[in-house]
Order: structure tokens, then C-alpha cells, then sequence
């Protein structure tokens, strides 16, 4: 049942800015299991949506995979022709936008857009595209009289789930999500979220969902890829991950987030600072300026990922004190001052 | 169609500036020679055509009583006699529109056809070097005077090379059996090739310039990206997606650019001698015919007040987010 | 705060000259204003740099009638009309009365467009409603038959352009301003300023003006060149002023003389070309504005 199906193994992407260049990701490694849902969560600018676009191979004009693998079943997404990434396109790995009014284009009717891939990419005939476009919609939850709406008359969620529908249209193997749901409300969320889990479920579909906030994570999936800065901090289950993290980034994370069912004593605690300026990013580990357990040799080596447990790996020179280190942190006063 | 409801609201203003423009040309043509029949009466008409005249427009009557008989005239067609030509205004005016909108029409075409399709090419090719010389010559054809492109068409292409005729509709002595049999004739082309050729020419810096904005903000739109992402061919992205949208302003703007085209019409048509409303207007106003004159005038301004009407519908029944709002 | 809301005047002056942001930093706006300086400075000095009297009928040194004559011939630099004038000195002095009415009409079109689009922008309600009528009005009058219609009453002169263009043109502008208006009212310090007891006029000068000043001077800068352009169309077509020799009565002049036919380039082109320089410097700086204010990245 499973194997891996996409590994993503010490990816760079570099954008050129002015005369310079900035790594926007900086030697990303992860895995991806077939049939699973993976969360890649961090803060803005940690890389996590490069990666994301990366992986579609459709980037800014002045960004570049500059080093690394994109390994999916074997071939490898960095190196690949073009013409044979296109291929891939859509049927294989597919991708669910921000929830943007302008990821539809609205001059055409969702039935339109739905046909484009159904036809054009999936070269289906127009009686099986119109039967395949109300399973579509029955599929995610919207009425099929719709499919003759233009996008501007769907609201937030409907937009989503039209979304979500475009994406499986070809039964992709993998669908990239990015940041599907951060921009509805909390109800519309969790309607949202429980639909792809549903879905992938049933279809044994990969799903790679991109997002900053962790309890989204934690609510739908199996395995969570902290990024910070570019790099890969720490990959496990999520339930290692949220529970007993082992990199000190991700312990402070725990903390500054809400817990809607924990108890009222939680005080949201921030970690001091602010991520690196990755034109010029420090030497050895990027948390260090803010990591209250720094010691000097993180500002000059950079941590390798270490193995915690076998499907649990943290790239800190201190995981092995991990289970100490996480009494501390749950302190506030850990975070308090920068180290 | 939603877009009913605002269409009738653009169908008053219409009336309404149409019912102004009426007005201030009334006001004008009456005071301003100083003496009101003057509007209307050539001294040297017959006495019995002056009293028809008198009557028809009420030329003894005070003047607020004359604009209403003047309104009333219009609605039914009526525009006087030309001093010149000793005929009715309004069937003169009638015979020589086609010529004009034939000219405005087909230069406006050409225009529009290769200023978006060259408008989405420099958008294609952004920060190129032809970008960086297109674009200055392409302000500069906004900067010349129409009737001398005319001029510099004319003197090398028909003076000097002999290609192209120097002017009129069709040869002299000819004659045709119908407007249709005209426009139609290989003579009429050749007549109408340059004089058309200024006109495109002057008028395809507008959508050009628009059409490669546009594109350049649409590109950046997230749903031209999801069409790449989605595997989709290069021209579907371009064609079908990017240049769909992009187009949408440019369309509207060919309605308004009829309006000024004719204004451009005007000095044109003197260049080439072309019988249409804008030489006719010139000669009109150059031979104090103020009927002759008035009804010229009118007769473009109807077409640019329609036009701008026609622009503005244009968009609510092109743009999706506005018809099925 | 209120201090700064009730500013001095000198203050409100200089925040003005300020929002003008010259576009230095544009090789082609440098160039537009580059040749703006050479036309003005020409016609500064017109009549020391016209070496003949524009109207003045020459004649060769045989006693000849001085007339069709080739560039460079007898020391005249672009020869000569059929009616034998020489044509440099009347490009020089016209660029007099292009620059004249270039600038006068501009500024009228800018003046009373951004007063109008300001007023019915900030006022609102029927003062809108009535000025926004009014530009429709305008709207729905066709400019060049209407300044060939005005020709039909008035004295043949070069102040029939700019009066024809301050009773029309300044739609275009009073629409754009309006609406700038109407984004700059919707920030919060508008209200803030009135809450705080700052009197209309005030607010105008102080947050309101300064912001629409750069628009102004974009749709002036392009009115210029309409201005020159309609002015050119007016006297070829005959109704201009035939005392004064702008470059559009040099071109009805040749066309009338046969000029196309007799192949007098000489004749004809440098006029065209000196309505393109000038119109098309007005274009290029009105582009270096444009980046100024809405810029775009990467252009």
C-alpha cells in the first residue's frame, strides 16, 4: 500500500534579485508517502510555497532550481524535458490555489474551465467530460446545476470545493495544496478540510498541503515537514511532530498557537525575533539568533538532519536532549528574553 | 440579462446629451451671425422659398418659440436648405454618411485588428529591443498630424510612384448603380487605400498601447499562472485566457475611437478629397452654408453620442462579471 | 496635529512645487523636456534666429522671384514657398504661436478640468451631479467640427483653439481628478481633518490638491500636444489665422501650392516634423510621469 512516492531530496531554488541571488530554499529534504496527507507549515518566507510551485515546475521568470532532486516514482521533476514535465501536468500532479477570486478566470463558466482540462489535458469526448464534470461536482458537494456559473457568482467556500473539484478532475496522483483554506472563515475551514480528507481517503490520492498554521495541521495531517528559513527543520508524524517535537523552532510553535480545546491556562507565547534576511542568511543554523538553547557551535555548523526516531528526524544539534529540552521550553519564560 | 436595467438609464443620457448638444447648436447658429434668419435664409433665395422657409421654422416667431418648432423639425428630419446646393440638407447629409462611415469604418478595422495583435506581440516579448523601438514609434504615429501623413502618403505614393489615385471616390465620369456596386469596385479600392491607410495608421497607437497593457497586468493575474500549472498549451494560456481578458478594454475603447475617428475623418477627407460629412462640413462652414453646416455637425455628433452609448453597453454585455452579476 | 492640519501657507506652497517630481530619471522624458527647452528657447528668440520676416516675399540676387526654390540655394537653408518665403524662418517663428497655444490651452484644460473634477469629487451630491452632466455634455461634442463650426462666427485666430478646448477638453481631466478625489476622500484623514474643525478650502489645499497635482500636469502635458495639433488641423484647413504663419498654415499653404505634386519635401515635411518633436516630447514626459506615479515593477 504505501511507498514512497515523491522525494523531495536537499532542493534549492534561487530567485535572482538586483545582482544578487537569494535561496529561498536552501536544501529542503522530505518524503512523501503514497496515499498520505503531508503538511508543510511554517512562517512567511520560509520557503514553503517555492517548494510548493517547484514542484509544478512553473515558477517565477526569475527563480530557478538551482540544486537538488524532486524524485517522483523514480524520475526525478528537477531534470526532467519540459515536454515531459507537461505531461505530467495536471495528470499526475496536480494543484489547489489559495482561495483567490483570480484563480479562475472569470470571463469563462466553471464548465468551461472544467471541460479545458477534461478535454484538452484528460482527451476525454464531450459526453464523457459532461458526465465526469457532475461526478466532479457531486464529488465535492456542489450542486451541478452550477457548472453553468461564471466564478464570480460562487462564494468563498463553493470557489474552494470548485477548486478542490478542478484538481481531481484527472485523478492526479498527487495534489499540491496552497494554503487551500486560509482565507475562510473557521466554519467554512473545517467543511473544507474534513471533504479533502474524505476524498483522499477514498481515492488514495497524496495530498502535500501547504500552510502557516498548525492546527490545520493538526487536524487532517499524517505527517508534518516544519520549514524555516529555507531549510527543513524537523519531519515526523504529526503526532511526533505536535507532541514531542524535537527541534527547538517547532517546541516554540506549540506555543504560540491557541488551543481550542486545551485549557484556558495557555498563554500565547511568540518567539522573539524574526526570521533571517536570506540575502544574507547566518552561517551554521538559521534558528540560532533565537533559539533558547543556542550554543556555539550552531552558529557555525549547520545541523544535519538527526534521526529521533526511524520516521522522525530534526536537524538540531541538541536533538538528543530533545525530551529535556521540550520540559524547558514549555515553559514561557524560556521565550522570553533572545537567546 | 442584468444588464437591461443600467441600459435604459445609458439610453436617457443619451437623449439627454443629444437633446443638450441640440440645444447649444440652436443657440449657436441663431446668435452668433447676429441675425437669426441668417440661420436659415440665403439673401439670395427665391421670395417664395424664403417664405416657405419663414414658415417652416418660424423665423418671425420669438426665438423660444422657434426652438421648438426647430426640436420639432429635427425629430421629423427636416434641416433646411443648403445655400449651395439649393436642396435639402437633411437627403445631402444622407448621401454622403455612407462615404464617411465606409472610411471610418474600414481604416478603424485595420487599426484595431493590427494594433491588438501587435499590442499582445510587444507584450509577449517584454523588455526586448523591438519593445524599446516600437514603443517610441508608436507614440510618435500619435504625434503626427493626420492630414500630413495624408500629405506624405499622397506625395510619395500617388505623385511620385503613381500607385494609388490622388483623391475622390472613383475616377472621374464614372458612375455605379448603387453604393453597394461602388464600394465594391477594385476602383473604389484603390481610392479608398490611402486615404484608409492614414487613418489606421494614426489610429492603431491607442489600442496597441492598450492591448499590450492590458496583457502585461493580465499575465501577472493568478489564473494565467493556474492555466500554465495546469499544463495547458501556450496558446491557450496566451490566446484563450491572457488575451481574452486583455481584450475586453479594447473592445470597448473601438466604440468611443469611432467618435474620434471621425474628427480625424474630417481633416482626412480634405486631404483626399473624399465626399463624405467631413469635407462637407468644412466647405459648409468655409461658404457660410449654415445649414449645410448645422446638419454636418449634427449628423457626427449623433454618431459619436450613439457610439459612446454603444461602448458603454458593450462592456456590461462583454464582461461576465457584469451581465450575470 | 491640528497645527499641521491648519498649515501655513508657505508650507502649502512648497508641498506643491514639491509634488511636481520632474521625471529625471526616463531617457526618453529627458528628451522630451530637452526639446521642449530647444522649442521654447526658439521661440524666445525667434526673431534673432529667423534670418527673414516669415510673410516677407523674397527675391534672388537676378531680381527673380525667390520662389520654389531647393534647400540651400541663395543661402536660404530650406528654400522657399511657391510664393517665394523662406521656409526656415517660418518654421522658426512658428514655433510662437505653437508654443503659445500649446501652453495656454494646456493650462487652460488642466486648470478648469482638475478645479471641476476636484469640486464634484469633494462637494459630491448635485454639485457632482450637475458637473458630471455637464462632462457628458462635453463628451457628446465632437472637438474639431466643433472648433471649425466656432471658426464660423469668430475672427479667424489662434484664440479660437484655446477657447474651443477650454469649453470641451477638460472632460478627460475632470473625470480623472474626480476620481482621484473620491480614493483621497476615502482615506480616513479627509474626516479626520474635518472632525477636527479644518475648513474646506483647507483640506483642499493641504491634503487634496498636492495629491492631484501630478495628474494635472500629466493631462496638461498631453493637452499641449493636442492643443498644437488641433491648431495645425484649424489652419490647414483654412480657418486659421493668416497673419500669424503657424506651421498647419504652412501645410495648407503648400498642399493649396501643389507642393505634393511638384515634390516639394522640403516644403511640407519639417513642419509635420516639428509638430511630431514637440507633440511627441510632450508623450515621452507625460511616460516619465506616469512611472512616477504609477509604477510599475520592471516596467
Amino acid at each position: 500500500m504505501s511507498g514512497i512516492l515523491l522525494s523531495v531530496q536537499d532542493l534549492t531554488v534561487s530567485y535572482r534579485v538586483g545582482r544578487g541571488q537569494i535561496d529561498a530554499v536552501d536544501g529542503a529534504s522530505f518524503d512523501v508517502e503514497t496515499g498520505s496527507i503531508v503538511g508543510l507549515v511554517g512562517e512567511s518566507g520560509c520557503g514553503k510555497t517555492t517548494v510548493a510551485r517547484a514542484l509544478t515546475r512553473v515558477i517565477a521568470d526569475n527563480a530557478r532550481i538551482t540544486g537538488g532532486k524532486m524524485l517522483f516514482e523514480g524520475r526525478d521533476l528537477a531534470a526532467l524535458p519540459e515536454k515531459e514535465m507537461n505531461a505530467l501536468r495536471w495528470r499526475d500532479i496536480a494543484f489547489i490555489p489559495q482561495s483567490a477570486m483570480n484563480s479562475l478566470d472569470p470571463v469563462y463558466t466553471v464548465e468551461y474551465q472544467l471541460n479545458e482540462v477534461l478535454r484538452r489535458r484528460g482527451g476525454m469526448g464531450r459526453a464523457q467530460a459532461r458526465l465526469r464534470c457532475e461526478e466532479l461536482f457531486d464529488m465535492v458537494g456542489v450542486d451541478a446545476k452550477r457548472l453553468r456559473d461564471y466564478p464570480h457568482q460562487f462564494s468563498g467556500g463553493m470557489r474552494q470545493r470548485v477548486a478542490i473539484a478542478l484538481a481531481l478532475a484527472l485523478n492526479p496522483k498527487l495534489i499540491i495544496a496552497d494554503e487551500p483554506v486560509t482565507a475562510l472563515d473557521v466554519i467554512v475551514q473545517r467543511q473544507i478540510l474534513d471533504q479533502l480528507q474524505d476524498l483522499q481517503k477514498r481515492l488514495g490520492i497524496s495530498v502535500i498541503l501547504v500552510t502557516h498554521d498548525i492546527s490545520v495541521v493538526a487536524y487532517i495531517c499524517d505527517r508534518t515537514v516544519v520549514m524555516y528559513a529555507g531549510r527543513v527543520a524537523e519531519q515526523a508524524t504529526t503526532r511526533d511532530a505536535l507532541l514531542q517535537p524535537a527541534h527547538p523552532y517547532t517546541m516554540g510553535l506549540r506555543n504560540a498557537f491557541p488551543d481550542l480545546k486545551g485549557a484556558a491556562s495557555g498563554v500565547l507565547t511568540p518567539i522573539e525575533g524574526a526570521p533571517p534576511n536570506l540575502a544574507s542568511p547566518p552561517p551554521g543554523c538559521r534558528f540560532a539568533p533565537r533559539c533558547p538553547f543556542v550554543m556555539d557551535m550552531c552558529k557555525s555548523v549547520v545541523p544535519p538532519p538527526v534521526n529521533v526516531t526511524t520516521s522522525h528526524l530534526a536537524a538540531c544539534h541538541r536533538a538528543d536532549e530533545a525530551g529535556a529540552l521540550r520540559q524547558i521550553a514549555e515553559k514561557a519564560e524560556t521565550w522570553m528574553v533572545p537567546a | 440579462m442584468s444588464f437591461l436595467k443600467p441600459a435604459s438609464a445609458r439610453l436617457l443620457q443619451l437623449v439627454f446629451v443629444l437633446w443638450a448638444v441640440v440645444t447649444i447648436l440652436f443657440f449657436m447658429f441663431r446668435l452668433m451671425p447676429g441675425n437669426p434668419m441668417a440661420a436659415y435664409i440665403d439673401p439670395t433665395f427665391t421670395v417664395e422659398q424664403q417664405e416657405i422657409l419663414m414658415a417652416q421654422f418660424g423665423l418671425d416667431k420669438p426665438l423660444w418659440e422657434q426652438y421648438f418648432i426647430y426640436l420639432g423639425n429635427l425629430l421629423q428630419g427636416e434641416l433646411g436648405d443648403s445655400f449651395r446646393y439649393r436642396e435639402p440638407v437633411a437627403g445631402r447629409i444622407l448621401s454622403l454618411l455612407p462615404n464617411t462611415l465606409v472610411l471610418t469604418f474600414s481604416s478603424l478595422i485595420v487599426a484595431y485588428a493590427f494594433g491588438i495583435l501587435a499590442g499582445a506581440y510587444l507584450a509577449w516579448r517584454r523588455g526586448s529591443a523591438v519593445e524599446n523601438i516600437a514603443i517610441p514609434l508608436v507614440l510618435t504615429t500619435r504625434a503626427m498630424p493626420e492630414f500630413w501623413l495624408g500629405m506624405v502618403l499622397l506625395a510619395v505614393f500617388s505623385f511620385w510612384l503613381g500607385w494609388f489615385p490622388a483623391g475622390g471616390t472613383r475616377g472621374a465620369g464614372a458612375s455605379y448603380d448603387s453604393y453597394f456596386a461602388l464600394y465594391t469596385s477594385t476602383e473604389f479600392l484603390t481610392h479608398l487605400a490611402l486615404p484608409a491607410l492614414t487613418l489606421a495608421i494614426y489610429s492603431q497607437g491607442l489600442p496597441l498601447l492598450l492591448m499590450r497593457s492590458n496583457m502585461l497586468d493580465v499575465m501577472k493575474d493568478d489564473f494565467v499562472t493556474m492555466a500554465r500549472i495546469k499544463g495547458l498549451s501556450n496558446w491557450t494560456v496566451i490566446v484563450r485566457h491572457a488575451a481574452r481578458n486583455a481584450l475586453l478594454p479594447v473592445m470597448t475603447s473601438f466604440a468611443i475611437a469611432v467618435g474620434y475617428q471621425l474628427q480625424g475623418n474630417v481633416v482626412v477627407e480634405s486631404v483626399f478629397s473624399w465626399p463624405g460629412l467631413g469635407r462637407e462640413l468644412v466647405n459648409a462652414v468655409s461658404g457660410s452654408d449654415y445649414p449645410l453646416a448645422q446638419g454636418a455637425f449634427l449628423a457626427i455628433a449623433v454618431v459619436v453620442i450613439a457610439m459612446n452609448l454603444v461602448a458603454d453597453l458593450l462592456y456590461a454585455f462583454l464582461d461576465p462579471r457584469i451581465s450575470h452579476a | 496635529m491640528l497645527e499641521a492640519i491648519a498649515g501655513r501657507p508657505s508650507r502649502i506652497f512648497a508641498a506643491m512645487f514639491r509634488s511636481l517630481r520632474l521625471p529625471l530619471n526616463d531617457p526618453f522624458a529627458v528628451a522630451g523636456l530637452v526639446i521642449y527647452a530647444v522649442f521654447a528657447l526658439t521661440a524666445i528668440f525667434a526673431d534673432r534666429i529667423a534670418p527673414y520676416d516669415p510673410t516677407e516675399i523674397l527675391f534672388t540676387a537676378d531680381y527673380d522671384l525667390a520662389s520654389d526654390l531647393m534647400p540651400f540655394t541663395e543661402g536660404f537653408v530650406l528654400g522657399t514657398t511657391s510664393l517665394g518665403r523662406d521656409i526656415f524662418s517660418q518654421i522658426v517663428m512658428g514655433t510662437r504661436s505653437a508654443l503659445l497655444v500649446g501652453i495656454t490651452a494646456a493650462f487652460m484644460v488642466a486648470l478648469i478640468g482638475s478645479v471641476i473634477g476636484l469640486v464634484s469629487g469633494y462637494f459630491g451630491g448635485w454639485v457632482d451631479m450637475v458637473l458630471m452632466r455637464l462632462a457628458d455634455i462635453a463628451f457628446g461634442i465632437p472637438f474639431l467640427p466643433f472648433v471649425i463650426v466656432l471658426a464660423a462666427f469668430l475672427e479667424p485666430s489662434i484664440w479660437n483653439v484655446v477657447l474651443a478646448m477650454a469649453l470641451v477638453l477638460w472632460r478627460d481631466t475632470a473625470r480623472v481628478i474626480r476620481s482621484q478625489v473620491l480614493t483621497l476622500r476615502s482615506r480616513g484623514y479627509v474626516d479626520a481633518a474635518r472632525v477636527a474643525g479644518s475648513s474646506d478650502i483647507k483640506i483642499i489645499l493641504r491634503h487634496i490638491a498636492p495629491n492631484i497635482l501630478p495628474m494635472s500636469f500629466l493631462y496638461g502635458s498631453v493637452a499641449i500636444g493636442w492643443a498644437i495639433l488641433t491648431e495645425a488641423s484649424i489652419s490647414f484647413l483654412g480657418f486659421g489665422d493668416p497673419q500669424s504663419i503657424s506651421w498647419g498654415y504652412m501645410l495648407q499653404d503648400a498642399f493649396a501650392s501643389q507642393a505634393l505634386a511638384k515634390q516639394s519635401y522640403h516644403w511640407f515635411i519639417p513642419p509635420g516634423l516639428c509638430i511630431i518633436l514637440v507633440v511627441s516630447a510632450g508623450f515621452f514626459i507625460t511616460r516619465g510621469y506616469e512611472n512616477i506615479l504609477f509604477p510599475k515593477v520592471g516596467r
